[in-house]
This record gives C-alpha cells, structure tokens and sequence, in this order.
C-alpha cells in the first residue's frame, strides 16, 4: 500500500499503571489513508480515538508511549521520527483542527500575528502576508475578512475562530488534515456549515482528512471510511455509508439503534447497559472488551479477544458472531395512548421577560433581553421539551421557574399561586412542587458528601429528626428507583462515571416527589449510550411516579423521543410550539425548517447539504 | 482520606515539627530557661556564646548590653511571640472569614460595602496602618494583637471571598437551596466546607505573619515593655552593639526566621494537599 | 487606546477621594482616642495641670471631634499642614524633604523586585519537574520566610560588618555636601555633573534596596511561575505546538505575554506593600526618609506628622495602583474593547 499517505499497522500505544501494571490504551490498530479522502474514526469518550491524533503529534501524554506497531506518513515513521524533522511536519504537511475553537488563539494576539507567525513559518514573504491572510479567511467565507485581521479572538464567536482555524490549517497546503471533533463545541446549525466549509477545503487543496467524532451519524455524511473503535480497539472497518446502513459489529449496531432519530417512526432507543470500562479496568478483563455488554455474547468471547477480520467485501468487524448483529433490534414503542385533555395545568407561564442591563460607558446602559415574553403551559404528566441553541433563552426559562433568577416581568402560575414575585408563600410551594437536574454533573454534586448524603439531602432540610438508618434506607431506595446499585451509597462524586453521576443527580431530584422536573440539557456530554439509557430511565420514571417535565436541549432528536409537545426557541422568543410530532414532520418558522435541516439525516444514503449561508 | 496524605506531606511533617518545637519553648519557658531573663549582670555584659573562645558556659548563647543570657531572653520571648501568633491570626481569621462569607455568598450591596471596605483599608500599607493604630492604642502585647486582627482581617476577606464566590457558583450550591436548605444550612454545610482548606492555610500563614508584625512593633518599641523580651526588642538592642558581639543580633534573627519557617511550610505543605484540584481523579 | 486609559485614570481619580476621605478621618479618629495625652507629651515632666490644659486648648484638642476633623481637612486641603510639636516646624516642609527619599528608594527596589521576580519565575518554570525545580520551589519558600527588614540587618551584617564594601548608613557619606535640586539624590548628581556623588548615592542605596526588592520578588516569582504553568496548558499553546512553533518562541511570545497579566496584578498589590516596607528599612538603615520621621512621630505622638504622613504613604499607594491598572488595562486586549 505505498500509495497511502497515512499508515498505521497494528499501532499499539500502553502506559504505566501503579503496580508496575501495563495498560494498552490502543490496541491494533490499522488503517491506510489515501491522498484526498476522509477518514473517520468514531467512539464514545474513553474509547481511544483523540489518541490516535496524539500519537501522530507525538503529544502523547507524560506516561505514555507506542508500545508495538508502525505509524507512517508518506512512508517516513512517525514514531522513531526525529524531533526536528517531525517539527517541521507540523504545521507545513501535517495540519490540526481543534475541538474547542475560541480557547485555540491566542487571547492577547489578533488574529493577524498568529497568522503571519504562521505564514512565517511555512515561508511567505513578509510582504505578501497580510494579502495572503485575506485571501485565506475569504475562502472560509469569513465577511470583512480585513476587518477580521485586527480583531481579537474573543471579538469573535465560535463558529467564526474555527473557521479562522480551518484557514491556517489549511494555509500551507498541507498533505493531512487531522480533525479532532471539530464541531462539538458548535451549535448545530453552525457545525453544518462548517462540516461543509471542510469538505470543500479538501476539495480544494485535496488533503486527506482525519476525521475523529464521537457522532456516528455526522461521520457516515462527511467520511468515505470509517473504523469504530472501542476501549481502544478497532471493532468495525468498512465504507462509511455502508457501515451506518448496516453494521456488522454488535456494538456498532446498538450504537446506531441507541441514536434517537428525527424522521423515522417512534421506537425505543436501544439501552445498552453498562458504560465503556475506564482504564483502570481495562487489564482486568480477557476476552472480548466488549463480552459485559454485548447482546450477541457468547463463551469464546469472554475467553479470547477477536481481532478485525474480513467478513464481507471491504468490510471487517472484529466479532465471533457477526451473523447474530441483524438481530438485535429495538422495540417499536405502541403509540402513547391518547391522554384526554381534561388534564389540569400544572404550570402556567404568561408574559415571562428577564432582561439585563449593561453599563456602557460612564453613564450610558444598554438592556439585553435574555427571555422577551414568553407565555406556554405545562399540563400534569406531560413532558414538554424547550429547544433551541445557545443564546436563544431556554435555560434562562428554566433558572426563572426554578426560582435562580428573578423575572424582570410577567406571572409563573404553579397550580393558581404566581411565584414569579419571590415570597415565603412562593418559596415553599416551590420547594414542594418543583426540582430541578442540572446539566454538569461535575459542579452538581457537592464533592464533599456521599453519594447517600446528596440523594437524600431533602429529608435535612424537611425532615431533620430522621434516623441516619431509615435516611440510608432511602437513599439506596432512590437509587434502586434510577437504577444504581446501593453499594454506591458510600462513595464520593468523584468515583463515579459521567452517566452514574447524572443518576444521581436525578435520584436527588426525585427524593422531594416533584410535580414538576426541570431538566437543562442532562444528557448533552454524554456518550450516546450512556445517554439512551437515561432516557429510558426517565420514561420508566414517568410511568412508576407520575409527573411533568421541562425537558430543555439543544438536541432535537432526543427531544423529539422523549416529549409530548416541544417549544422552539430563537433569540429569547417562541418562535414555534405544537405537539412534537408534528412540529418536527411538518415545521412552520424558518427558524424551526434550519434547525431540522442541520440535523445529519438518519439514512446515510439520502443527501445532506449543510448550506453555506453567511458565516456566523 | 485527604487528612492521611496530608500527613505524608514532606513540607506539612516539617513545617508542624519546628512549629511544636516553638511552641514547646514557649510554653516550658518558665522551666527550662536557664536565668532569669530580666537579671541584669553588669560584669559580663556582651558575652559571646559558649562555643566560642571568649564564652561563659553558664551563659550558653552569650548576654547582651545589659549581660542578660540570650538564651533565656530567646525562650521568653518565642512565648510573646506564639501567643500573638495564635491570638491574632484567630482574630483576623473570625473577622476576615465572616465577612468574606457573606459578602461572597449574599452578593449585591452587602458584598459591595465590604469590597469596599476592603480596598480603604487595603490602600494602606499594613505597617503604616499598625503603627497607627498603636499610636492610638497605646504600646503592649494587647494592642499589638488588637492591631494585627484590625490590619490583617482584609488579608483574608480579600482571599476567601474570592474562594466562597466560586463556590456560591456552583449547581450543588444552587441545588441545595432549591431542596429547601436554608441560607445558614446552605452555609454551613455546603460552602463552609470547601472553603475550609483554604482558611486553614492561611491561619497558618498569618501566624507567621503576625510573628513578624510583632518583631516589628518590638524593634521600635511599641510591643512588649522594658520589662519583658521579645525578639524584635533583642534586635534593637543588640544594633548598638552591632560590631561587638554580632551574635547577639543574628540569634534573635534566626529564631524569627525559624519560625516564620515553620509556619509558612506547614501553610504551603497544607494547601498542597488539601487543593481540591488536585484531589479530582485524573482521567485520560 | 489613550480614550480607555484616561477613562480609567479619571474613574480611579473619582474613586480616590472618597478613599482618602474615610481614610484621614480613620486616621484622625484613631489618634483622638489615645491613651496618652499629646499635651502632655509635649510639655516638660513638672508642667502643672492648668499648664497642660492650656496646651491642649492650643492644639484644639479640646473641640468637638467633628469639628477638628473639618479643621484639619481645610487645612490641609490649602496645603498646610500643621506644624510639628516635636520638631517646632512645618510638617509639609519635614515631609517635603523626606518623601523624595522613599520614593527613590522605593523605585529602585520596584525595579530590583520586578527583574529579580520575572528571572526568577522565568527560572523556576524552565525547571520544573526536576530535581532542581523542586528544590528551587523549596529555596522560594525558605525565601519568603525572610521578611525585608531580616534581609536588611543580614546585608548590614554580611557587606557591611564582616566584609565591609558597601555603606549601610544614611544617603550620602557626610564627606559629600548634598545638593538640593529635586530632592531626588540620584538626579540631583546627575544634574550637578558629579559622577563620584552619584556612585556613593547609588552606594548607599544598593543594601536597603536590594534587601526590600528581594524580599518582595519571591511572590511575583511564584506568581510568574504558576501563571506560566497554568498558560502553558491552555489550548492556544497546544495549538500553537501543533503548528510546529518552536518551544522557545512559544514561551516568549505566547506564554509569558499571557501569564505576564495575573503577575501585574500581584506586582501592584506588592508595590504598595513594598512601599510599606520602606518605613522599617529606613530605620535600620539610618536612612533619612519618610519611615524615619513616622517612627520618631510615633514614638513622641506628634500627630501632625503621624496624620500627614500617614496621608502621605495612603496617596502614593494610590497612584500605584493606578499606573498598575492602566498597565494592565493596555495589556489585556479584553479589558479594552468596550
């Protein structure tokens, strides 16, 4: 394979654990990236794809090392590459797309300096940078690309600096492009430009492309090849189009069945159980890594770990039981009986406004409306969703119905009583009657308590003279009630995982018997399988207890699986409302029609043309 | 857990070692200072230290101006110095970490007053400001204490407030009060203890701190009376006689940087291992 | 860039009075609730008691607290500002000589301070994760148990005791008839052409300087230290070593213009405590400055003095603080941008 421009041959990269303990972090991995195409390496957090880009930059963490295997670029090895030469790869044949646009520059620099160091570097002459530069940031469909030279990083928004960041990257005409979820930080109409802004740049400058994403469904759109990984081992390898429209790997399938989609019918999402074993307990296990978990499992796969073979033309899976895959399927859910609409409001929000006042100057002030007038209605055991992105005021609603901001005007009814004007009356009904589940777990839990202190942390408040043994009693009932093992009550936040920690997060909430559950974005950053667990546990919730929910995302998909009615939000304004159902099949506003299309699409095979509207 | 490292910490285990060793002179002063430090002997004035040539064995690390044993006055004076110390640093601590807590915590125009408050009382130089208000408070042990708590309570208001204020932020914060705690609840169960770590550095660190202040105020007179030693007092004396005996001088010295040693390990060791930055499993 | 820096100037300026406002009337409410009695104080030991309440109705101690208050303050607001009991003199002619002193101590151990602070953070990051770095970090904080006026009395006794090279007494040899032009000596030579003049000034300052700017570098160094550890993580430097930027331009062009802004901050706050410190330096060094006269008014409670200068150091502290926002203001690109 000489025509290659990127090869990896059974690249295997280890660290130290305590112990004197090694630990491989990628296993074997292997892949031929030819001059001009996309490839795509996909997996959930902890799987070992961002590795894969460290290695080629050799920024490997301090720790760790390429243990066996070959890396090579244009048949020159990447790994035993002298520090100089490799020095020079960087940045002139070899380019970066970060993941996090806005901290990527500079903040003391415009973006004229870093640029022209840049161009310095691969050899423009300093006569023609500023030229150079412009024409540069024109490609990127940047407007006022003069204006833009002189401004700082933080005059611009995110969308903006990638776009920035894509225009150096690509400056030197680089042979590879490694692109490290570029998009994730994004809202999602802006990733759809930019997905399209990349394309189009390798296009032009016919770079290959690394395309490293945790989205399986934006990958099949943008990559001509994909390989999965998992626990840091390749488990599926084929054309990209293909693998989505059909996977052969189990994981890979119930990857695909756990992504909640906006056009097919209503059908649960597949919850794999368990999470991705973290590090630690990676050595422990023999066999197949993903043996726990997998619905195909059978003995030989616990006792001997299956490598990527060929099972098909051109597509390899690295399974023993490839043929049971088909198999695994999700229920198609029955549609939600008809609820009669006798029911009684539970919350009523009419006029709602918070508005904030900058100073400008010594003596002037510019008012900024965060919420501009919000009116809708949550009815008893409904789940409404809010959508929008960011900027467009949904979780502003949800700190004021929770009580952490103050409207500037208009009433919030809970069951009659306006607590919208803060009163004792207001507070308690409040307490009584709404919770909330906050979006980062990290600072949701207090790293100081137990996880039993945090879940039953109401009864301090309410019911102080409770035993400690009838309190830990109901923490592990709370526990149980989200589906975590009561030998969790003893540890602290920080030994749990991302999702176990948004459990309990929830478990918290359900100890006071809410009404009313306000949920801003707890499933964002999450794995996708992680996060349709969550999801089937908060429709098992809905049927055991009965309550309502202010579901708040910027996912539309996830929205559209778990709410009755959904809210569009743009700018601080409802711009659309209706049942869920309908506003996403037939949507009305512009806004709305955007938004839907920057969605990668479910079929891989059906077309996808993120627009190239004017840059933002 | 957390408490175990700490006590692993090389700088934590060396820092509360001379800080014991201090303070053990200072409480056991009375017994094992070998005269009496105020005894005047007028014969031997200006002795130097046993070890050397012209040393007095009864009198280990010499006599000063006055032929009072260095060494007793040392012992004395470490017991004015650790009971300004332990006073003062507490006092500020009380009054600094109130503040700080509700200003960080209410916010609004609370916080305001006592930013401000802050900054007026931090536009001055806290010497300038200690020597002022002993002016105003008359010279002795007392004021001094007095003086350092009035001076040194910005020092961490200023800090800790910054600390509560990244607490306050947080969702857990915010969930707690949604749950139904009440503010004091919320304060005392959920931002007391992550500010805590941080509060206990700096007592450590303000008590060395205040050993210096004192020094300071002893060296120009304003602490302790003719009567009685401290250290700060012994420099003073002994730079009279600066050519003479330059023991006299550099024992007094020492024991203020020993100590003030000990007391900024222990600080520095302490806030090593109680950072929660670093307590946060690290994942790859 | 001049628009923003003169808002901020006017804004700290408007700040400032109310500042100074409360802090005189401290000061002035803190010297009225004595102990002794500065009448007394000021008369001979065998002053009868009508004596003594005589002077006390002369130096108006027998008014309304308020109304001193406002007596001082116009006073002082036209410029005078009183009369020193002890020394029988005008207290803004006393601190018109002294105050050029200290200032020029002061600015000479800033610089030591900020070049000492800066090599040395530069230092103890290059060394980081060694050896050498921790031992480095352990030296910084041995360092910073010393307070300035130890670091003073070890220079006196090392270069000027038992290797004396250097003088460690007042501002000039007495040899030397001073000229009065500014009041800063080190200027004032320059302007008289005596270069030998200028080199025993300079002589006379290099101890207490050094001592106050050594003192004071070791936080700015850990400061500088940290900021650089904490910048070198961020995504930009990833990212810049990612483009193949070599390390050491990284560091100079990137990092330290990045971490340079939490150290300034720090710097200002030190300064004003630098200036501080100068009081006690003064004292062991025999140095004729403002320090000198606020212990010799303390110790004879002449208030006049005790109040002006207290005054005096609170304004200077000030403007500190001011140069050091503007500093920073034209530094950090963010703060700029209305």
């Amino acid at each position: 394979m000489s025509s290659a421009l990127l090869s990896a041959k059974g690249l295997t990269v280890e660290t130290g654990l305590a112990h004197g303990q090694r630990l491989k972090v990628l296993s074997d991995v292997s892949f031929d990236l030819e001059p001009g195409k996309v490839l795509g390496l996909v997996g959930e957090s902890g799987a070992g794809k961002s590795m894969i880009g460290r290695t080629i930059a050799q920024l490997l963490p301090p720790g760790f090392a390429v243990s066996a295997g070959s890396l090579s670029f244009a048949g020159e090895d990447l790994v035993a590459m002298e520090e100089g030469r490799r020095r020079r790869l960087l940045g002139r044949e070899i380019a970066f797309i970060p993941q996090e646009p806005l901290s990527a520059l500079n903040p003391v620099s415009t973006v004229g300096p870093q640029f022209g160091e840049h161009l310095a570097r691969i050899g423009v002459a300093a006569a023609e940078r500023r030229d150079r530069i412009r024409t540069m940031l024109e490609a990127v469909h940047l407007p006022r690309a003069a204006e833009i030279i002189d401004h700082y990083p933080h005059q611009l928004s995110g969308g903006m600096c990638q776009r920035v960041l894509i225009a150096m990257a690509f400056a030197s005409r680089p042979r590879l492009v490694i692109a490290d979820e570029p998009t994730t930080a994004l809202d999602v109409t802006i990733q759809a430009r930019i997905v399209g802004l990349m394309a189009e740049m390798r296009d032009a400058y016919q770079a290959a492309v690394v395309f490293i994403t945790h989205d399986l469904r934006l990958a099949a759109q943008i990559c001509d090849d994909i390989l999965v990984l998992y626990a840091g081992r390749p488990v599926e390898k084929g054309p990209a189009r293909s693998l989505l429209g059909a996977p052969l790997h189990p994981y890979a399938r119930c990857l695909q069945l756990a992504i909640p989609s906006l056009s097919a019918p209503e059908r649960q999402l597949y919850a794999l159980a368990g999470e991705m074993p973290g590090l630690a307990r990676l050595s422990a296990l023999e066999g197949c890594r993903f043996a726990p978990r997998c619905p195909s499992v059978g003995d030989i796969c616990r006792k001997s770990e299956p490598h990527l073979a060929a099972v098909a033309p051109g597509r390899e899976a690295a399974c023993y039981r490839v043929e049971m895959t088909s198999g695994i399927t999700s229920t198609t859910e029955a549609p939600a009986e008809a609820k009669p609409e006798e029911r009684k409001t539970l919350l009523a929000v009419d006029g709602l406004a918070k508005r904030y006042r900058t100073r400008q100057g010594l003596f002037g002030h510019r008012d900024f409306a965060a919420v501009n007038g919000v009116s809708f209605e949550v009815a008893e055991d409904e789940f409404v969703g809010i959508v929008g992105e960011s900027g467009s005021g949904k979780s502003t609603i949800a700190k004021l119905v929770v009580g952490l901001e103050r409207a500037s005007s208009g009433r919030i009814e809970l069951s009659g009583l306006d607590i919208a004007r803060p009163s004792p009356e207001a507070r308690r009904k409040r307490i009584d009657t709404v919770q909330m589940v906050f979006q980062d777990p990290q600072s949701a839990l207090n790293p100081r308590r137990r996880v039993a202190s945090i879940v039953t942390q109401v009864l301090e408040a309410t019911a102080p003279q409770i035993g400690a043994a009838e309190r830990l009693a109901r923490g592990r009932e709370l526990l149980a009630e989200v589906g975590l093992s009561g030998e969790l009550s003893g540890r602290y936040p920080s030994q749990l995982s991302g999702g176990q920690k948004q459990r309990v997060n929830i478990a918290r909430a359900l100890c006071a018997t809410p009404k009313l559950l306000l949920a801003d974005e707890i499933v964002s950053g999450l794995d996708v399988s992680v996060q349709a667990q969550l999801i089937a546990l908060l429709r098992r919730l809905r049927r055991e207890l009965s309550f309502s929910m202010l579901f708040i995302s910027h996912d539309l998909a996830v929205v559209r699986n778990l709410c009755d009615r959904v809210l569009v939000m743009w700018r601080g304004e409802i711009v659309e409302s209706g049942r869920t159902a309908q506003v996403f099949a037939a949507p009305q506003h512009a806004y709305t029609k955007s938004l839907l299309a920057a969605v990668p699409p479910d079929d891989p095979a059906s077309v996808w043309a993120p627009f190239e509207a004017p840059a933002t | 857990m957390r408490k175990v490292a700490a006590l692993r910490s090389g700088r934590v285990i060396v820092g509360l070692a001379i800080v014991a060793v201090v303070l053990a002179c200072a409480l056991f002063a009375p017994l094992i200072a070998p005269h009496d430090p105020e005894e005047q002997n007028l014969i031997s004035t200006l002795l130097p230290p046993a070890w050397s040539a012209a040393g007095d064995p009864t009198y280990l690390l010499g006599t000063d101006s006055l032929g009072r044993d260095v060494l007793s006055r040392l012992l004395y004076g470490a017991r004015v110095a650790m009971t300004v110390a332990m006073l003062a640093s507490l006092g500020a601590m009380l009054a600094g970490a109130t503040l700080a807590h509700i200003g960080g915590y209410f916010g609004g125009k609370v916080d305001w007053l006592i930013g401000r408050a802050v900054d007026v009382w931090m536009s001055f130089p806290p010497v300038v400001l200690s020597l002022v208000l002993m002016t105003g408070l008359g010279a002795g042990v007392r004021s001094v204490i007095l003086a350092i708590v009035l001076v040194d309570w910005t020092r961490f208001c200023r800090v800790l407030r910054a600390e509560v204020l990244v607490t306050t932020r947080q969702d857990y914060v915010a969930a707690a009060r949604l749950v139904g705690f009440s503010h004091w609840r919320t304060l005392t169960r959920e931002i007391l203890p992550a500010t805590l770590p941080l509060l206990i550095t700096l007592v450590s660190i303000e008590m060395g701190i205040a050993v210096i202040v004192e020094a300071v105020l002893s060296f120009v007179g304003m602490s302790v009376g003719a009567n009685q030693s401290a250290w700060g007092q012994m420099i003073a004396d002994a730079r009279q006689s600066i050519y003479e005996s330059a023991w006299n001088l550099i024992l007094p010295m020492l024991a203020i940087f020993v100590t003030v040693l000990g007391f900024n390990l222990l600080g520095d060791g302490l806030r090593r291992t109680l950072d929660p930055r670093l307590m946060q499993t690290r994942d790859v | 860039m001049i628009g923003p820096v003169l808002a901020l100037f006017g804004k700290r300026l408007l700040a400032a009075i109310p500042i100074l406002f409360v802090v005189s009337a401290l000061v002035f409410a803190v010297l009225r609730v004595l102990p002794v009695d500065p009448a007394a104080m000021s008369m001979p030991p065998n002053a009868t008691k009508a004596e003594i309440e005589a002077k006390r109705t002369e130096m108006g101690l027998d008014r309304p607290l308020p109304e001193q208050y406002a007596i001082w303050l116009g006073q002082t607001l036209r410029g005078d500002l009183g009369t020193s009991i002890h020394f029988r003199r005008g207290v803004a002619g006393l601190i018109g000589e002294s105050l050029p002193a200290t200032i020029e101590l002061a600015a000479l151990s800033m610089a030591i301070a900020a070049a000492l602070g800066f090599a040395g953070g530069l230092l103890l990051f290059h060394l980081r994760g060694s050896w050498r770095g921790e031992a480095a970090d352990l030296g910084s904080t041995v360092l910073m148990s010393t307070p300035d006026f130890l670091f003073g009395l070890m220079f006196i006794l090392a270069f000027g005791v038992a290797w004396p090279i250097l003088p460690f007494t007042g501002r000039l040899a007495a040899s030397f008839a001073r000229p009065m032009h500014t009041g800063f000596l080190l200027l004032d030579t320059l302007i008289e052409g005596r270069l030998d003049m200028f080199a025993d000034a300079l002589a006379h300052m290099i101890l207490p300087a050094t001592a106050l700017g050594l003192a004071f570098s070791v936080p700015i160094m850990r400061v500088l230290r940290s900021s650089l550890y904490e910048v070198d993580h961020a995504d930009y430097i990833r990212q810049a070593r990612l483009r193949g930027v070599p390390e050491g331009r990284i560091l100079l062009r990137h990092t330290l213009k990045n971490a340079v802004l939490p150290t300034l901050t720090l710097m200002g706050v030190q300064f004003g405590f630098l200036f501080g410190g100068t009081l006690l330096i003064e004292v062991i060094y025999s140095y004729p400055g403002l320090g000198n006269l606020m212990v010799d008014a303390v110790r004879n409670a002449d208030l006049p003095i005790i109040q002006a200068v207290a005054l005096a150091y609170a304004v200077v502290v000030l403007v500190i603080n001011m140069v050091v926002d503007a500093l920073y203001l034209v530094l950090n690109p963010r703060l700029r941008a209305a």
